[in-house]
């Protein structure tokens, strides 16, 4: 799995240019043409990037395949709807209600977590395939306070140092989506080193050894089940606070959750960077260029109203699954695979004592 | 000092006894073999000393303490905890339309300050108002659930290995299992999880004790993986490592946890004899760190060579114990391996 053969560069090297070119990438409005341009569309892309991130600590490091990521999404959403929406008392704002959003999630993945994560494999993935759509039902049906299938809205956005973003240009909710995914990245990273993450992946390998060496494997399991929700649970938040508006519940159904697995598959399981190029390519397929595609052949008048095949969104989900088994085939760890850290923080020891 | 003592350790699968009524004990600082035909039951009693299965009878005693979590007042509350939780759950589940009606509904007028302080009130007015079934049967229904729910999952883990590694116990395993993905250093640092008390915020934050704790940590890894041999290998993946070099990852892994006695099966299995003969030394190191060693093994000049004493397992029975030089003389010891006489008739 690690066994890549030699690398033209480090990911820490891809990484940092990835992450100059997305800074910069605004800039790319003044050199494109009108329907070129692209970087107003690449929002959607950190939100996802967050919510794989929330799945990549269940799924990539700790093993426990969750098909229902998109009800903590879901929940998220519409805790941060309740918390900040005019129509109920709350109103706290931006920053409380992601907050908010993050820790019931969490609260709601340790609920589900308590019972389901001494399962393995396949039968947690039913439990919460099960869970995503009991909570798509329960926020359709809660009529008087989820507002059924209207959704609810108008929510507002963040204020920061007394300026309130408004939708006239996308460039504050630009760097702000892309400052809290760096946040998000940042946690990640430093818990996946430390003592935490290393618990996760050693119950991931092997979790009879991981609890013979003192590792609690339920409390881990259940701490990143936690983690991640929570993570999912902000990237909802941040969806209905960018949309101003928590959107009908069927918004966040199964499709959500598949994309998202499908761009940790194909960004490489348990890698951060993984992750981030995943939804790079997963998600600007699918808001970028397909979009794209689409406006370009409605102006050509390519598109006929008879026929689905002429329409590019439906062609969405025949790509993907391509894309899925090409994956499979050629390069099953990812384009950007989990890859051991060769640095540490402490510098080397003195070898004092002689080798046997 | 008697480290650790297995009286009449029984374990059943069904009808297969694999272990049947063993008795015997370890001290500090000595190399104890357990050795047997294969099918003897040997594993088994590792897994049996190590919490990995529960003994149907018998006992387990570390420095004369039973191996088992105490049931402590804690925990009690935390039974009590978690009945409170789930009664408060079933009963806000169960309510919630009317409760949320009742609190926030009925009093909230658009953009009207919202009058917080009475919300204490609003939900007892509405926990009168409801019928004994759907108010104070949740909360019966729930606390009773809760507190069993609870007590049953902390009696199903009185016992786990892992329960077992704080008690001063560390294992390596029969078929190597080191953390393929992780790398050496990274494995004897997983060794010392139960050492180490960085929490998820300090990890997260990088908190400066947190960091203080990990390179000390880092370093007392390096000098393990030099002790063990490794310390060239320390940022490989353990995948990469040689099969005699997992093996020894396996010992340093265990090592890490700072235990009293190292649990070894067979740790020079598909070795080549100067591959085992290092071996036997790293076992004389950790002795002389003052760490008792119970090992299984079939390599007879290993077993010979280097433990205090040895107990032979056959068919789950004890059927010898005693000195190197006693045990090769033992009749029933040879019959074990060898066979008797048969008598053709």
């Amino acid at each position: 799995m690690l066994d890549s053969p030699a690398k033209p560069l480090s990911q820490k090297k891809i990484a940092f240019s990835l992450l100059l070119v997305i800074c910069l990438l605004p800039l790319s409005d003044y050199l494109l043409p009108a329907e070129l341009q692209f970087a107003e569309l690449m929002r959607p892309i950190f939100i996802f990037a967050i919510l794989g991130l929330g799945l990549n600590v269940m799924t990539g490091l700790t093993g426990m395949l969750n098909l229902g990521i998109a009800a903590f999404m879901a929940i998220g959403a519409y805790t941060y709807a309740i918390f900040t929406c005019d129509i109920y008392p709350f109103q706290v704002g931006f920053w409380w209600g992601i907050l908010f959003a993050a820790l019931l999630a969490a609260a709601a993945g340790t609920l589900l977590g308590i019972p389901t994560t001494r399962l393995r494999g396949d039968y947690l993935a039913i439990v919460t395939l099960g869970f995503g759509e009991i909570v798509q039902d329960i926020l359709r049906n809660l009529e008087s306070i989820t507002k059924g299938t209207q959704g609810i809205n108008p929510l507002p956005g963040p204020i920061l140092f007394g300026f309130s973003f408004n939708q006239q240009s996308y460039l504050p909710w630009y760097y702000l989506l892309l400052t809290i995914l760096l946040i998000v990245v940042a946690l990640n990273y430093n818990l996946i080193h430390a003592r935490t993450g290393r618990a996760w992946r050693a119950v991931r390998e092997d979790e009879l050894a991981a609890r013979c060496m003192g590792i609690s494997s339920g409390h881990a399991r259940l701490l990143a089940f936690a983690f991640g929700s929570g993570i999912a649970g902000l990237a909802g938040g941040l969806w209905a606070g960018f949309l101003g508006s928590s959107g009908e519940p069927g918004n966040y159904d199964f499709q959500i959750s598949i994309i998202t697995l499908c761009l940790l598959i194909v960004g490489g399981m348990g890698s951060i960077l993984g992750v981030l190029i995943g939804a790079l390519i997963m998600i600007g397929f699918n808001s970028i260029i397909l979009v794209k595609i689409s406006q370009f052949m409605n102006s050509a008048g390519l598109v006929s109203t008879t026929n689905v095949f002429t329409q590019p969104n439906n062609w969405k989900y025949m790509i993907f699954g391509m894309a899925l088994i090409l994956m499979m085939r050629y390069r099953p760890q990812g384009v950007c695979p989990e890859q051991v850290r060769e640095d540490k923080s402490a510098p080397p020891a003195t070898k004092a004592v002689k080798p046997v | 000092m008697t480290l650790l003592s297995i009286n009449n350790v029984q374990m059943k699968f069904g009808g297969l006894t694999a272990v049947n009524q063993v008795s015997f004990s370890v001290n500090a600082g000595e190399i104890v073999a357990v050795i047997g035909p294969n099918g003897a039951g040997k594993t088994t009693l590792f897994n049996t000393i190590t919490g990995v299965y529960t003994p149907t009878m018998g006992n387990i005693l570390i420095k004369d303490h039973p191996l088992e979590k105490p049931l402590s007042l804690p925990a009690i509350v935390s039974f009590l905890i978690s009945g409170i939780a789930a009664a408060i759950f079933l009963y806000i589940a169960f309510n919630i339309e009317t409760l949320w009606a009742a609190v926030f509904t009925d009093h909230y007028i658009y953009q009207q300050p919202f009058p917080w302080a009475q919300i204490p009130l609003f939900v007892l007015e509405h926990f009168k108002a409801l019928s004994w079934w759907s108010a104070q049967g949740k909360l019966i229904i729930g606390a009773t659930v809760g507190t069993a729910i609870a007590a049953t999952l902390w009696q199903g883990t009185r016992r786990t290995p892992e329960l077992v590694l704080t008690q001063g116990l560390a294992r390596t395993f029969q078929n190597i299992r080191t953390f393929p993905t992780l790398s050496v250093r990274e494995n004897i640092l997983v060794g010392m999880h139960s050492k180490l008390s960085a929490s998820v915020l300090g990890d997260a934050l990088q908190l400066p004790q947190t960091m203080k704790e990990r390179i000390i940590a880092e370093q007392e890894a390096d000098n393990i993986l030099s002790m063990v041999g490794l310390l060239d290998s320390a940022s490989l993946p353990a995948s990469k490592l040689s099969y005699g070099h997992q093996r020894r990852l396996e010992i340093g892994r265990a090592l890490a946890s700072k235990p009293s006695l190292i649990l070894l099966d067979e740790p020079a299995a598909g070795m080549n004899p100067s591959e085992a003969s290092d071996l036997m030394l790293l076992i004389r190191k950790i002795r002389d760190h003052k760490i008792a060693v119970l090992l299984i093994e079939h390599h007879m000049n290993v077993v010979m060579g280097i433990s205090d004493r040895i107990v032979v397992l056959d068919y789950g029975q004890k059927i010898a114990e005693g000195t190197p030089s006693e045990i090769r003389k033992n009749p029933e010891v040879i019959q074990a391996y060898l066979g008797g006489e048969e008598v053709l008739s």
